[in-house]
């Protein structure tokens, strides 16, 4: 068992979580996962690591509710516990001293980002970081985030929050010398970076968690095209070249189960109440 | 004043129609019956209620009992709809506050000889109509401005046609071409049928006029980088070849002339191991640049790569043309050239088979061949090419020694044409050419509104096809920007913020890029591209996203409503099921309605339910209806490549085979789900469908989660 050591709400509907497992905190480096599941029969749910207390043994993940699995995550309380937490998974990021590092994310995804940005900062780089989410009350991680950079702007699809979306970071583009991007984030805004980075030639990550079941390079499911190849974001991953990644079939892919989710979803939610 | 927070106060109107309701279904029966649906505040009949007395008393009623939902029961709304939602707005009620039940069509026609039933079924589907009414929300139909601005794509004859046609009307047009000149497929091409012009000359004649026109924008060596807005309003990005910088143009409207390119038979009669064996593309360029030395004997071959059984199955239909009039050309050239035509079948159509008669009388030999059988080509050491063919009416092999193979090969989508098609999202047909939104009554449309096809883009064709084409094309194209201001549909996808976590499947689902992901995994609907069919909310993994008018909400009530009365109908082996038939408006329920004016008979147990589009049925509607009590669903579409939203009915075939796997868990049999097929003409089909459909599941017996299923 796992106990969840602490929970908070971040916005609506993220939570942060932090569970005891020192085992996986002493192995963990930023850029890796775990996969977890709530109850014995509980769907297999991989999160990007967002920190770890090696003195707690403790490690951070941030989940945002989305379908069945995740609201069922989101109901446990502190003190509860999880029966499987499995990792660390995938590639460890490349954290070096690149020089200029710009790293954007999206979303939920910006609590795993935060992990690599204090790493980078770590190892002496400028660390220029753009936070964005749909609105104002999704955006998570500022504080902490302006903290450990040294250069910080946040941006929201609907400009509740400073930039309107994207499009301020192609002027950043142009006057800026960035000699690595990370982006971490929805697929559609990982796809829009990684667009913007590709004419300046800047080396861009992008930070794949697609469909997974074992994450251990068995089963396939997260099968991902990068360069004309097939990988599997678990164990090749899960970074990747984002001018490389063929982010439509990723999108399409992603919504393969749609029917399924949203039947267990409905039932889950209401019990089938309403059918 | 009409929100949908007030208290409900539904009118229902039934139509005797004369005879033809009235004369099967128990009509006042059905009267009584709606006074004791919920919300209902008044109902009545008329003998014609689209006639002006019975319009009369709808807008009567609506202002006397302050109705604020209208239901009226009757015939197909493909025909009166339109009437009853204006009697509605005219009394001042909001024309999506109406509903229509077909009780004619789908019931009195059809089930002629059980009144009884088809006055129970009567009552179900005024049942199901109320219980929607009273979910139904007002809409309005924006106006769309339309810039009196086109795009055209391509630069050939059909592209310079179309491009002057829009000029002399007095549009701005912005003409791209991707290579350095403009002329297209005309620039390769040699003498001209049926007028043996030289096709540098019409070509010259049409450069000169495009280049002339001062409205024409010209851009060469450029092509189309991003497409994005919607019909009146796109933003075209142009990005020249070898140069990084985008320009950005803005259009009303977008015509696709892009052509297509002859087809490289490599690996196919010694092409291009042999320098005498070449295409009729290339024997044109030789016959041009006087490059061709004089043949004795000369062997062209038909169908090369076209007609196949699979792939390139189609007839490129200009070929036969193109031999015969490069073989009588070559016989004009050099009277005393042998030329044998190895053909499967000569297709000269109209006035062309003047060419074929000419050529015959010119002592050009046909020999047709077996496609099973086809001719083998081997180069002999005196540089001759030996050909051998099996001759379908010798029955024998012939062998003939030629100075030139010439290949007739089908007219291709290139992979410019292709990459466009993505970027413009409209569809290709499984030939590669581009695919229009139907093939006799919107030839020259994509079903994306605003944009339009001509030429060999669309499919093979000589260039005075492509040239009318082209005029289709602009004409159509002008249409709207000559109003300049468009009405569209009520009826658009919308998302509830609320509930949406940004998975963007319903951005991946959508065809007509009606759905465009913000950075940060909003969805936002491009209104003016949406065009209703309700696939993304289908496809929405968490019922976000929602379609107008079809919402989950308004279906799910039609189905409960339906499905009300728990007790079995029937007894025993003789038990009555009830069957819910989804049925997408254009195709499968137009079917319905022709198996009604045509008095096909069908049991009366199948309730249809009106949506959009087979792609708009949700896996949760299908369940909803078994959990609540339906022993059989069956969801309609158009045939399969005839979906007016292109692929909606795949969609719905492969939601179908998922929710079978589904129902496994609640112990419901896979057969009592069906997906089936008819265009708006298969009346007979559609009835043979629910008879089969019905038979089946009166063998499975009643639905088990039935309350009170298997005995009495």
């Amino acid at each position: 068992m796992f106990e969840i050591v602490t929970k908070r709400e971040l916005a609506p509907h993220i939570n942060l979580f932090e569970f005891s497992a020192k085992e996986i905190a002493v192995k963990t480096k930023p850029g890796q996962f775990v996969i977890l599941r709530i109850d014995e029969e509980g769907e297999r749910i991989p999160l990007t690591i967002a920190d770890v207390n090696i003195e707690r043994g403790t490690i951070t993940v941030v989940c945002h509710e989305v379908g069945k699995s995740t609201k069922k995550l989101g109901r446990l309380k502190e003190v509860d516990g999880i029966p499987d937490l499995l990792g660390p998974l995938g590639k460890p990021a490349k954290i070096e001293k690149f020089g200029t590092v710009l790293c954007i994310g999206g979303g939920v995804f910006v609590a795993p980002l935060y992990f690599q940005v204090k790493a980078f900062r770590e190892m002496g780089n400028d660390v220029i970081v753009i936070v964005g989410a749909r609105t104002k009350s999704d955006l998570i991680y500022e504080d902490e985030m302006r903290q450990v950079c040294n250069e910080f702007y946040v941006a929201t699809d609907d400009g509740t929050k400073g930039y309107k979306g994207l499009d301020f970071l192609k002027d950043l583009l142009k006057e800026r010398k960035i000699d690595r991007a990370i982006t971490m984030g929805p697929i559609v805004m990982m796809k829009t970076v990684a667009e913007f980075t590709r004419p300046y030639g800047i080396p861009t990550i992008a930070n794949l968690i697609p469909v997974m079941v074992d994450g251990m390079g068995m089963c396939g499911a997260c099968r991902v095209t990068v360069g004309g190849k097939m990988m599997f974001a678990c164990v090749d991953g899960p970074d990747f070249d984002g001018h490389q990644v063929d982010f439509e079939e990723l999108m399409a892919r992603m919504k393969m189960y749609a029917p399924q989710e949203k039947l267990s979803f409905v039932f889950y939610e209401k019990g089938g109440r309403g059918l | 004043m009409e929100t949908g927070k007030e208290e409900l106060r539904i009118g229902v109107f039934i139509c005797h129609c004369g005879f033809n309701i009235g004369g099967v279904v128990d009509v006042p029966a059905v009267v009584e019956y709606a006074k004791t649906l919920p919300n209902v505040v008044c109902a009545d009949e008329n003998l014609y209620m689209c006639s002006s007395a019975g319009l009369s008393l709808i807008k009567e009623y609506i202002k006397k009992y302050n109705l604020n939902r209208v239901v009226v029961t009757s015939c197909t709304p493909a025909t009166h709809e339109t009437v009853f939602r204006n009697a509605c707005e005219e009394a001042g009620l909001n024309k999506y506050f109406f509903e229509m039940v077909n009780i004619r069509e789908h019931c009195s026609w059809v089930h002629m000889h059980h009144p009884k039933e088809a006055t129970e079924k009567a009552k179900d589907l005024v049942r199901m109509a109320v219980a929607k009414a009273s979910y139904l929300e007002p809409l309005v139909e924006p106006e769309l401005e339309i810039k009196p601005s086109a795009l055209v794509i391509g630069g050939g004859i059909a592209g310079m046609t179309a491009a002057m046609s829009l000029a002399r009307q007095g549009f701005d047009v912005h003409l791209v071409e991707k290579e350095s000149e403009l002329g297209g497929m005309l620039r390769y091409l040699y003498k001209l049928q049926p007028t043996e012009r030289d096709a540098s000359e019409i070509l010259h004649e049409a450069v000169t006029a495009v280049k002339a026109n001062s409205r024409i924008n010209l851009h060469t060596s450029t092509v189309i980088k991003e497409v994005k807005g919607f019909f009146g309003n796109f933003d075209v990005i142009l990005q020249r070849h070898g140069s990084n910088e985008l320009k950005q143009i803005n259009v009303g409207t977008i015509i696709v002339a892009t052509g297509a390119e002859g087809f490289q038979p490599l690996g196919m009669y010694g092409y291009k191991e042999n320098e005498n064996v070449m295409t009729q593309l290339e024997l044109e360029q030789r016959l041009k640049n006087g490059g061709l030395k004089k043949p004795k004997k000369v062997v062209m071959i038909q169908c090369v790569g076209a007609r196949e059984r699979t792939g390139r199955t189609y007839c490129s239909r200009v070929c036969c043309m193109i031999a015969l009039n490069n073989a009588l050309l070559l016989k004009k050239l050099y009277p005393d050239v042998e030329i044998s035509i190895f053909f499967r079948d000569m297709q000269t159509y109209g006035e062309y088979e003047d060419f074929y008669r000419e050529a015959m009388e010119n002592f050009i030999d046909f020999i047709r061949y077996d496609p099973d059988k086809p001719p083998k080509v081997t180069s002999k050491p005196n540089g001759k090419l030996a050909v051998t063919v099996h001759d379908v009416y010798l029955k024998a092999e012939v062998e003939i020694d030629s100075d030139l193979v010439i290949l007739s090969t089908p007219l291709v989508q290139h992979e410019e044409g292709r990459k466009l098609s993505s970027v413009l999202k409209v569809p290709l047909g499984l030939d590669g050419f581009f695919f229009e939104a139907h093939p006799k009554l919107r030839p020259v449309d994509f079903s994306s509104e605003g944009i339009y096809v001509c030429g060999t883009a669309h499919g093979p064709k000589d260039v005075n096809e492509s040239i009318a084409q082209a005029y289709a094309a602009a004409s159509r194209a002008a249409i709207p920007m000559a109003v300049g201001k468009i009405r569209t549909e009520a009826v658009k996808a919308w998302v509830d913020t609320e509930i949406c976590v940004g998975c963007d499947a319903c951005e991946v689902s959508c065809i007509f890029n009606a759905i465009e992901a913000l950075t940060f995994g909003h969805p936002h609907v491009v209104e003016a591209n949406c065009k209703g069919c309700g696939v993304c909310a289908a496809e929405c993994p968490l019922g976000a996203m929602q379609l107008r008018h079809f919402k989950d909400q308004q279906i799910l009530a039609a189905i409960e409503a339906l499905l009300k009365p728990k007790k079995l109908r029937g007894s025993g082996e003789n038990f009555e099921p009830i069957i819910l038939c989804f049925a997408c408006q254009w195709c499968s329920y137009a079917a319905a309605d022709l198996a009604g004016v045509s008095r096909i008979q069908y049991p009366h147990n199948v309730r249809i339910l009106r949506v959009p589009c087979s792609g708009r049925v949700d896996v949760l509607h299908i369940l909803k209806a078994f959990l609540n009590g339906a022993d059989g669903v069956i969801v309609t579409g158009c045939l399969i490549g005839d979906c007016h939203y292109i692929d909606g009915n795949v969609k719905a075939k492969s939601r179908v085979e998922t929710t079978k796997k589904s129902l496994k868990v609640f112990g419901i049999d896979l057969e009592r789900l069906e997906i089936g097929f008819a265009s708006s003409s298969e009346g007979q089909k559609f009835a043979t469908m629910m008879t089969d459909f019905v038979e089946r599941i009166r063998k499975l017996g009643p639905n088990p989660l039935r309350v009170g299923a298997g005995g009495d």
